[in-house]
């Protein structure tokens, strides 16, 4: 075990975050004999539900229109993204951009296998899972030392090169024009139409999610987040923060490598210009807009960068930048985003529903 | 290496990405942050300048009065409204100022996108003379600008930060902004002129570049991590680390492509990064870079 000597003592008695003082305060109100790690039955029962019930109206909104099913899909596809930077952006609490890379890594690997090696699709979810994980394992212990700013500042220089060699390697990527796939995927000899694919890209969010929150709230979740605020407490506990931490960047490059790869199997192509730094930038956001609380504001998020982004006709070219005055907005006024907005006001009309879980008030 | 035209793109490219780092150096001394916005703070300088000059017939020097103008503005703002309220708030902890200063970046990115078009525009020189020639060298008059306005903007700021009284008051409240406020030191206004006097450099850096580099809405993310890089590289002791740092780069940027390949660039960049970020002590980054 190794404790950094150069961390000021200072830094344990650091006031908690706005984040932890809701959790602990609410922690306190859910009843003294409850360990930290219990899974209270209301929080573990209805935001599943809730998703799935806002999941199956996407699906339906989308029903048979081939644009819609797009823009579904595209949904899906920031949602995973958004939910792989969940894991060491606000769990972990490091500031990784790479995402554009790891979702590159999933769609290009799905291309890969059916082009050039004349493999089924599905293999390439697995090889862009593997692929993705062991350069976020890479990037991360290069940059194991680094934080904030410095962590943000490398992996942007990672996403402008790595783009620049799907450019530049046009034996393995296709180069400038990118890969496409002569026939949709086929799963021994079925061709599942869109309809099936979007609708199983709309399950996959939803699995993820809620795999996502139940990690958050498992052991393993409350150690990275505790590492997070008191880095030195839990080091000392005889937890390697950096283990830790590893393990948070890979987890989160596996699930941003699937929201790649499910773009390349609904489109059947990808090009150098389909994961740029923009997305690694909405992917940031969309926490912050649905909220840092549970795993999924980052859906709720990813719903409302399409909604203002691609299909607000009103907006156009605008939506990017009403998007950005929207997260300054959360960021300055409402810093639990839209779901813990939405949940202190029901705080507020129901009382009795305080008594239901700890969760909740993490918004 | 001994071809004399590609050092003075060298020089010009130095300069810039030293003017930009130059810009990170004042804030960071002002308010103990890194400035991601800079970047887009010289695209918009450049783009509005091009705009008025091209669509509404302004007069060169009145418009680019009024692009650094506008800068001025954008970077006193964003002390003003984002970041002096989100540090605030954060209690020490600098992921959610970084993560607001990425919001900015994106907004003023996406803001000039839409004002000045997503189309590049040709960068408006300052200086309309003929090309100089000295001994098959040519070297453009926007150089020459660029160079002698660059040297005159660190020797300024030199003598400023160590003579000045507001430089000192920068630098008292950059060694210790709880000790700054106890001795009734007038922080919040340091750290606005910090802004300010930043905005300025990274206004003027991005008019002189711009007619070599053309300008497009969204080419100040990799102005910002550039010059963000030549500020790690110079180091921030001293005023003159970060045109160190940046004459570093540039040679990196025009050399690599010539003898490697251009594709190149971005991976000996990133390179750079990661060694110097992972191996230099922090002796020469005076402020924390581990965890």
């Amino acid at each position: 075990m190794t404790v950094d000597r150069t961390r000021p003592a200072g830094a344990l008695r650091r006031p908690p975050t706005a984040e932890a003082e809701a959790e602990t305060e609410a922690g306190a109100r859910a009843g003294a004999g409850r360990p930290a790690v219990g899974l209270p039955r209301a929080a573990d029962r209805w935001p599943p539900l809730l998703g799935a019930a806002g999941l199956a109206l996407v699906a339906a909104w989308a029903g048979g229109s081939a644009y819609h099913q797009d823009l579904a899909v595209l949904f899906a596809v920031y949602a995973l993204i958004g939910l792989g930077m969940y894991v060491p952006f606000v769990m972990a609490g490091s500031l990784s951009m790479a995402y554009g890379a790891y979702a590159g890594i999933g769609a290009y690997a799905v291309l890969v296998a059916q082009v050039k090696l004349d493999a089924p699709f599905w293999l390439g979810w697995p090889a862009g899972c593997a692929v993705a994980v062991a350069v976020a394992v890479l990037l991360g212990l290069a940059t194991a030392r680094l934080s904030g700013f410095f962590l943000a500042a490398v992996t942007l220089l990672f996403g402008t090169a790595f783009q620049r060699w799907l450019v530049a390697s046009e034996d393995l990527t296709g180069g400038a024009s990118g890969m496409a796939a002569g026939a949709g995927p086929a799963v021994l000899g079925w061709h599942p139409g869109r309809g099936v694919l979007m609708a199983a890209g709309l399950l996959l969010v939803w699995a993820v999610a809620w795999l996502v929150d139940r990690l958050r709230r498992g052991a393993w979740g409350v150690t990275v987040r505790a590492a997070r605020e008191v880095p030195l407490a839990v080091e000392s506990c005889g937890v390697r923060t950096r283990a830790l931490d590893l393990l948070a960047l890979a987890t989160g490059a596996a699930i941003a490598s699937m929201g790649g790869a499910l773009f390349a199997t609904f489109q059947a192509g990808v090009t150098p210009e389909t994961f740029t730094l923009d997305i690694v930038f909405l992917a940031v956001f969309m926490p912050l807009i649905g909220g840092l609380g549970t795993s999924w504001g980052a859906v709720v998020g990813a719903l409302v960068v399409v909604e203002t982004t691609v299909n607000l006709p009103v907006l156009d070219d605008s939506g990017k930048l009403v998007l950005t005055a929207v997260v300054l907005a959360v960021l300055l006024v409402a810093p639990n985003g839209l779901l813990g907005y939405l949940d202190r006001t029901r705080r507020r009309f129901a009382p009795g529903a305080v008594r239901g879980g700890r969760d909740g008030a993490r918004g | 290496m001994t071809d004399l035209q590609i050092w003075v793109s060298v020089l010009e490219m130095g300069c810039f990405y030293g003017l930009i780092a130059l810009g990170y150096l004042l804030v960071l001394q002002g308010a103990g942050f890194f400035n991601f916005a800079l970047g887009p703070y010289a695209t918009v300088a450049g783009m509005t300048t091009a705009w008025l000059v091209a669509e509404h017939e302004v007069p060169l020097w009145p418009a680019a009065f009024l692009g650094l103008a506008a800068v001025v503005a954008l970077s006193v703002l964003t002390e003003l409204v984002v970041v002096r309220r989100v540090q605030s708030r954060s209690s020490g902890s600098e992921l959610p100022a970084l993560v607001a200063i990425a919001a900015v970046l994106f907004m003023i990115e996406q803001s000039a996108g839409l004002a000045f078009g997503h189309q590049p525009l040709a960068g408006q020189s300052l200086l309309r003379t003929a090309p100089l020639e000295f001994g098959g060298v040519v070297v453009q008059p926007y150089a020459v600008l660029l160079i002698g306005v660059t040297v005159l903007v660190f020797a300024a700021t030199a003598l400023w930060i160590r003579y000045g009284r507001s430089g000192r008051l920068l630098r008292a409240v950059g060694d210790g902004e709880a000790t700054a406020r106890l001795l009734g030191l007038p922080v919040a206004r340091v750290r606005l002129l910090a802004f300010a006097v930043s905005g300025v450099v990274a206004g003027v850096a991005g008019l002189l570049f711009a007619p070599k580099a053309g300008l497009q809405f969204d080419s100040g993310l990799g102005w910002t991590l550039n010059g963000f890089l030549a500020l790690v590289v110079g180091g921030t002791r001293t005023v003159w680390g970060p045109l160190a740092g940046g004459l570093l780069l540039g040679a990196v940027q025009m050399f690599v492509p010539y003898y490697l390949g251009s594709e190149f660039v971005s991976y000996v960049v990133l390179g750079v990064a990661l060694v110097f970020f992972a191996f230099r002590p922090e002796g020469i980054f005076v402020w924390r870079v581990r965890t």
